[in-house]
């Protein structure tokens, strides 16, 4: 729940421009038949990789509330029958990482960790391989581009939630510090520093994409309240 | 119009039961099920309704706003935002068939879908004699793991036909998309043009015949990109490979929302009980459908629930291993009338479509499979659907999330008891599959994709000219 900003809310210079995007996902050349193979891919894949299958994967499944997070998780779940090992991938929150490396690092630390407390699971055949894919973007504008609040909490309800996706969790890559482009805007266009701070803390995992979007606009309008 | 002595052989022919077909009485048209006196030990094909047995006119192409209360304005502005650089650019499609298949009936709403976006499409189909067509049937069967004798005349006849065709065409769009391997050749008129080429694959090269895959991978190298339908249908290639699910249309006669009363009305004239939960899979009586897999998971799972199983397919009437299969079906029904086992014309699609929003449970219980579009068709509906991990899909139904995942009878007999004894647990997979469907196989998407490719192959072709 937002707290009254104790700042007073002020006119943006600048209009926050919703922009969208779009993405062509690519097949790539690597697989992987085995959760040593994942590993080993993992540090090899193009950077691209990684993020399709970690932020962008999440759009594309933004409609479940629970129980999806990247596709190693579910594939080391669904493929290889390593729950512990799908548990602890799932884990990972793609918002604490503003770079693709250290998300890459994260992760193969954690398969790493894995196979040396369970070298018996490395070489373990899936049921199915897990294909690396990467994804061609394309950046649009919309027809919203708000310069007042109300407008703003308009857009925010009308855009699609690619739109949403793109500015909210896909934002700190661009941005490389711990935000989105909501926040950002909120804080250093309005003044509003404490509805900037709720709308960073909304949880991705726990809730649809549509769900994100509700909160958002909420939070906005109490705090225009 | 048809006679009434045609209808009548075609609704023999369709029921699959010239000679079994008993007299039955007539209720207004309708020949009711129950009138049908059952054969010990084997279950009868209901027989049609009346208003099946010839095919409707065709249905009038929507527009793109028609599609607007459906993936919302926001996303069709994303079409025509997309669209807007590519203002005046065309395209050209070449396929082999202008009409059956699932490829023509793909590109039939694509085609006037992409021109409404100021892109102009052009559909040109290629020819050939039955002696072509036979090389490329086999081709087809080869590539999807059937082995085949690679004669140096099949080579020649495939190439001769490809020639022909390519002195016929005209290639002035700056995206060429040829699909499938039939027109592969094509290619050779490449560098009288400037334009972006694409080859979009529609089937699985998993596992192809290495000598029909080698005799055809240098023409598909020579391509800009290729497109394939799953990750797994992928070959290793030199070029960019991207995948373009396939798509269903929301507003076909397949998939259109209908009203209760319609159901109603088709379930009535089939049969079948909407006050009992209904199971359903639609599907081609075909052996890697497992059609008798789904009756003995049926008469598991009746052991402790009540239940009604309605097998709807067709293909038993042209495809004597479709009979041999039909057969077997009705064996392994036996006397259950709670099986209702339709053998419907390609036609009734819409009738398809009232028997997937009745049921219950959609299952699709494939030893292998393609992408397996009647998954996408049940999810699409809100259906909690049971499926066999085979072929694509698994792409379309993420286990215990959009769907359930089996791999037996036994697994698919539980899953069935499960979703029916837990309806909250149903409808939240069920309302998931359809939003994964409503992100990634509507045929909008399928218009996104093809407008993405092209901005990105045009801006590649724009950066190859600037160096």
């Amino acid at each position: 729940m937002a707290m009254a900003d104790e700042h007073p809310v002020r006119k943006p210079n600048k209009p926050f421009y919703f922009n969208t995007s779009e993405n062509l996902l690519r097949i790539g050349r690597q697989k992987a038949i085995s959760v040593f193979e994942l590993w080993q891919a993992l540090q090899t894949c193009p950077d691209d990789s990684i993020f399709q299958h970690t932020f962008r994967t999440l759009q594309d499944h933004h409609f479940i509330r629970q129980g999806f997070s990247n596709d190693f998780a579910h594939w080391c779940l669904s493929a290889c029958n390593e729950p512990v090992l799908a548990e602890q991938l799932a884990s990972v929150d793609v918002r604490e990482f503003t770079d693709v490396q250290g998300l890459r690092r994260r992760m193969v630390g954690i398969v790493d960790e894995f196979l040396q407390q369970h070298p018996q699971s490395g070489t373990k055949l899936a049921h199915e391989p897990f294909y690396f894919c990467a994804a061609s973007i394309v950046v649009l504008p919309t027809q919203f581009a708000p310069d007042t609040l109300p407008g703003f909490v308009d857009g925010l309800r009308h855009v699609s939630l690619h739109s949403i996706h793109h500015h909210f969790i896909e934002a700190r890559l661009r941005l490389h510090r711990m935000s989105n482009d909501f926040s950002n805007w909120l804080e250093q266009e309005v003044g509003l520093t404490q509805a900037a701070e709720s709308i960073e803390r909304i949880d991705i995992y726990t809730n649809t994409m549509e769900g994100v979007r509700h909160q958002i606009a909420t939070i906005v309008e109490q705090a225009l309240n | 119009m048809k006679t009434e002595e045609q209808r009548a052989t075609i609704a023999d022919s369709a029921a699959g039961s010239r000679t079994e077909a008993p007299v039955a009485e007539n209720r207004g048209g309708i020949v009711a099920p129950d009138a049908i006196p059952a054969e010990p030990g084997r279950a009868k094909t209901r027989p049609l309704p009346a208003s099946v047995l010839t095919p409707p006119p065709p249905a009038p192409s929507p527009r793109l706003d028609d599609y607007r209360d459906i993936i919302g304005q926001a996303q069709v502005d994303g079409l025509r935002f997309l669209a807007r650089d590519l203002k005046g650019k065309s395209i050209k499609m070449v396929n082999s068939t202008a009409v059956g298949g699932g490829v023509a009936e793909m590109l039939n709403r694509l085609v006037p879908l992409l021109s409404e976006l100021e892109v102009p499409t052009h559909w040109d189909v290629i020819t050939g004699g039955n002696d072509f067509f036979e090389v490329t049937k086999a081709f087809h069967n080869a590539l999807h793991g059937s082995s085949y004798e690679l004669t140096k005349s099949a080579q020649e006849i495939f190439l001769m036909y490809n020639e022909q065709n390519r002195e016929r065409l005209q290639f002035e769009e700056e995206m060429v998309v040829i699909h499938d391997p039939q027109p592969v050749g094509l290619i050779r008129s490449r560098d009288k043009t400037p334009a972006s080429w694409v080859w979009r694959c529609h089937i699985d090269l998993s596992n192809p015949d290495a000598r029909v895959w080698e005799f055809l991978r240098p023409f598909v190298e020579q391509y800009d990109a290729a497109i394939f339908s799953s990750q797994s249908f992928a070959r290793q290639l030199p070029i960019p490979q991207y995948l373009f699910y396939p798509c269903i249309d929301p507003l076909s006669e397949k998939n259109k929302e209908l009203p209760d009363s319609v159901v109603q009305k088709v379930c009535d004239e089939f049969g079948i009980d909407r006050s009992r939960p209904i199971v359903t899979q639609v599907s081609r009586f075909d052996r890697l459908k497992d059609p008798v897999g789904v009756v003995h998971a049926y008469k598991l799972a009746k052991k402790y629930v009540d239940c009604q199983l309605v097998l709807a397919g067709g293909g038993a009437s042209d495809d004597p291993e479709g009979a041999a299969v039909l057969q077997e079906v009705k064996e392994a029904a036996g006397n259950d009338p709670d099986i209702i086992i339709l053998d419907l014309p390609p036609w009734c699609a819409f009738e398809i479509n009232a028997i997937q929003r009745a049921s219950t449970i959609v299952v699709q219980k494939s030893l292998k499979e393609g992408f397996g579009l009647t998954v996408t068709e049940a999810l699409w509906k809100g259906k909690p659907t049971v499926a066999g991990a085979v072929g694509g899909i698994p792409n379309q139904i993420i286990h215990q999330l959009t769907g359930v995942l089996v791999h037996s009878v036994e697994g698919c007999a539980f899953q069935i008891r499960y979703l029916l004894t837990h309806p909250d647990f149903a409808k939240r997979i069920g309302a998931s599959g359809r939003e994964h469907v409503k992100e990634n196989f509507l045929m909008t998407t399928n218009v996104k994709r093809w407008l993405l490719l092209f901005r990105i192959l045009e801006e590649a072709k724009a950066r190859g000219a600037a160096r």
